[in-house]
């Protein structure tokens, strides 16, 4: 297998989901009308409800939805069951599920006068939808919080070239906040300014590498090599699992990390958070850009960077540790979460997209094309690992990444940085406004009941220290395959939502509830699996050696996961009663679709 | 001697290219500085006009020398401030990406 094929089948399943069943649902079931006045036009404010041309609304809600998930979902599946299973399900997720769940929540707003998600919840199905969906918020966010925090913390202690590009991105930011909002220079020169002077430190940093292995060094012998935490990791020895260990520099990368998502979290988001991800974005668009169209001509031009290194499969129930269970089904379709169907698209990108639909043609291509468009990003994740292979999973990445941009000319040990960089620098950007988001949920669901968490520096100290007490527990695995859950149980929601409000108006609901079996069934399973995973795996372990932080930690996990459970079992009571409500009533008289010109 | 034209397919194409990179870009910056805006213009339309909305403010002298500008806006802005918001709607708070 080589890196063309799986490029010629990206563009193939992109073309063919978007055309022969996208348009023929947005056609004939959705019914969309061209005429029909959107709530952007009829609600225009000039801020919430604007109309915008179809090309730049693709572009935003491109960028609103793709980030660091797809990356790492790809990663983390083709290292647990090899590239077939994942390419697979990455194909038939995006075709069937992925597109329609992005595409419906744009719908569901778009013909509810603008309302959001939760407001259409309260509607068709019950007021405590709201109440859950806050929950699952929090918890959703906090693990990704974690996973992401911990991933990088990791690669930042075994990645010192990287360290000067970050810290360049952070300050730069800073400087592209003050130039666009305070000292009104114009977008172009301040974008090639600060990107420019970002791009140059991250490709310095081979010549940075020894002052920052020094500095780790120096940390790891603050404590004479003895690490802070030890814990039982069932992914290392050939994931059989064995003993690992936080040493201080870990520890430091994490805090200051966290330091750097405390100053996201509170500073005005023009300050700091905004200018850092436009910055981020370019590094990444760059290197994924370039890997992308390097995949594609690697086979002609540089052989040796196209062939596939990994196994292509790796069985049905790999090892993980000594007595963790990961079947395929459901582990697989929870681990490749958002480059093939994602809950927080719909939660978010629904809301500020829809409002802005000129048209209702604009709908499918706006969401389902940027769904489609972000499977493309999880496929080349996909091919960087799968023809990477040299040490861990991110590792592999960046070398397969690295050598996919290489194909251009660009010396491998410079394409290698940009790939390393690009990668922390696409989790960085989301991880400070994760947390950023985390402290407003804390403060809207539990503000009342507990005035501290109203105040902000409050708020986000929390939010911070539980995820800090997550990358204690160093079971990231299973982190990630936990918000992988939640994220997929809010896909689930959304789908349910749009099924219910499908047999409201008497359209043909199967395109959404079948979807929408399959993922709730699924995500549930695989948060229980997780849960039986993380209490035989890692909380038993650590509590028969004695480990008290990593006991703790992985308990509270194993907590959030019956907790999601019993949210999810509490929706599906209360939408299939809404369901069977609507689909009970006489059916509204059918109508043809629309002519299009 | 005319200068030889591009298809218009390609044209269209570039346009496209255009928007969508604008889109990308700059298109958030420009929503952003018009949400700011508009929260201050908000404040402002509640200090002098929010009797309109329930506030109980005696409207001065001004805010009748400012009512004939700002009546093409009153329901809009009325819309907006009643519309029920969930934090998660603004920009502010957009992850961009997950």
């Amino acid at each position: 297998m080589n890196t063309l094929l799986a490029v010629i089948i990206g563009a193939l399943t992109v073309y063919l989901a978007y055309t022969l069943y996208a348009r023929r649902i947005d056609r004939y079931v959705i019914q969309s009308d061209p005429k029909r006045a959107t709530p952007a036009k009829l609600y225009m404010d000039g801020v919430d409800f604007m109309p915008t041309n179809r090309n730049i609304l693709f572009g935003y809600h491109f960028k609103s939805i793709a980030a660091a998930g797809p990356i790492i979902g790809a990663i983390v599946a083709a290292t647990l069951w090899g590239w077939l299973p994942s390419i697979i399900w990455l194909v038939l997720g995006v075709s069937f599920i992925g597109w329609a769940s992005d595409y419906s929540a744009i719908v569901l707003s778009v013909r509810n006068e603008g309302n959001s998600l939760s407001a259409v919840a309260h509607k068709l199905i019950s007021p405590r939808t709201r109440s859950i969906l806050f929950l699952f918020i929090f918890f959703y966010l906090l693990l990704v919080a974690g996973a992401f925090v911990g991933i990088m913390a990791g690669v930042m202690q075994g990645q010192p070239r990287t360290h000067l590009g970050i810290i360049v991105l952070v300050g730069m930011g800073l400087l592209l906040g003050q130039m666009l909002y305070r000292w009104r220079v114009g977008l172009v020169g301040a974008t090639v300014l600060t990107v420019g002077i970002t791009l140059v430190a991250i490709l310095s940093g081979p010549w940075s590498e020894g002052t920052f292995t020094a500095l780790n060094t120096a940390l790891d012998g603050l404590t004479g090599g003895t690490p802070l935490v030890t814990y039982f990791d069932p992914t290392l020895a050939g994931f059989k699992g064995a003993e690992a260990k936080i040493m201080p520099s870990l520890f430091f990368w994490a805090v200051a990390i966290c330091i750097f998502c405390y100053a996201g979290s509170v500073l005005p988001i023009w300050r700091m958070a905004q200018p850092v991800v436009y910055v981020g974005f370019w590094i990444t668009a760059l290197a994924m850009v370039l890997g992308l169209g390097g995949a594609a001509v690697a086979g002609f031009v540089k052989p040796e960077v196209a062939q596939f290194q990994i196994p292509a499969f790796k069985g049905f129930n790999p090892q993980l540790g000594p007595a963790g269970i990961m079947p395929l089904w459901p582990m697989l379709f929870v681990t490749i979460a958002c480059g093939a169907i994602s809950g927080w698209h719909a939660l978010f990108g629904s809301v500020g997209t829809a409002r802005q639909i000129e048209n209702e043609a604009d709908m499918l291509p706006v969401g389902g094309g940027s769904m489609l468009t972000e499977f493309l990003l999880g496929l080349l994740a996909l091919l960087a690992v799968s023809v990477g292979a040299k040490g861990a999973p991110v590792g592999a990445f960046a070398n397969g990444l690295g050598g996919f941009i290489s194909v251009w000319g660009v010396p491998l040990q410079y394409a290698v940085s940009l790939a390393f960089a690009a990668f922390i620098v696409i989790v960085l950007v989301v991880t400070q406004l994760i947390f950023r988001v985390m402290r407003v949920t804390l403060s809207e669901w539990l503000g009342e009941v507990i005035p501290p968490c109203r105040n902000q520096h409050v708020a986000s100290l929390i939010s911070i220290a539980l995820a800090l007490l997550l990358v204690m527990t160093g079971t990231w695995i299973y982190l990630w395959q936990l918000f992988g859950g939640a994220n997929q149980l809010m896909a689930a929601l959304s789908l349910l939502l749009v099924t219910v409000w499908l047999a409201s108006v008497g359209k043909n609901w199967l395109y959404a509830g079948l979807p929408t079996i399959f993922m709730y069934v699924t995500t549930v399973a695989s948060i229980l699996v997780t849960a039986y995973n993380l209490y035989f795996n890692v909380y038993q372990p650590n509590r028969e050696a004695g480990r008290t932080l990593p006991m703790i930690g992985s308990g509270l996990m194993v907590l959030v996961a019956l907790l999601l459970v019993i949210a999810a079992v509490v929706i599906a009571v209360d939408g299939v009663r809404a369901f069977m409500k609507y689909l009970r009533r006489p059916s509204p008289a059918p109508t043809t679709a629309p002519a299009r010109g | 001697m005319d200068t030889p034209r591009l298809p218009n397919w390609f044209g269209g194409a570039w346009t496209a290219l255009r928007q969508f990179m604008y889109g990308l870009t700059g298109y958030e910056f420009s929503r952003h500085a018009l949400a700011m805006r508009h929260e201050m213009e908000a404040v402002f339309m509640v200090v002098t006009l929010g009797d309109l909305t329930g506030v109980p403010i005696l409207p001065p002298i001004y805010s009748l020398r400012l009512l004939p500008y700002v009546v093409p806006e009153i329901a809009t802005w009325k819309r907006h401030m009643a519309r029920r918001k969930e934090f998660w709607e603004k920009d502010e708070y957009d992850l961009h990406g997950l």
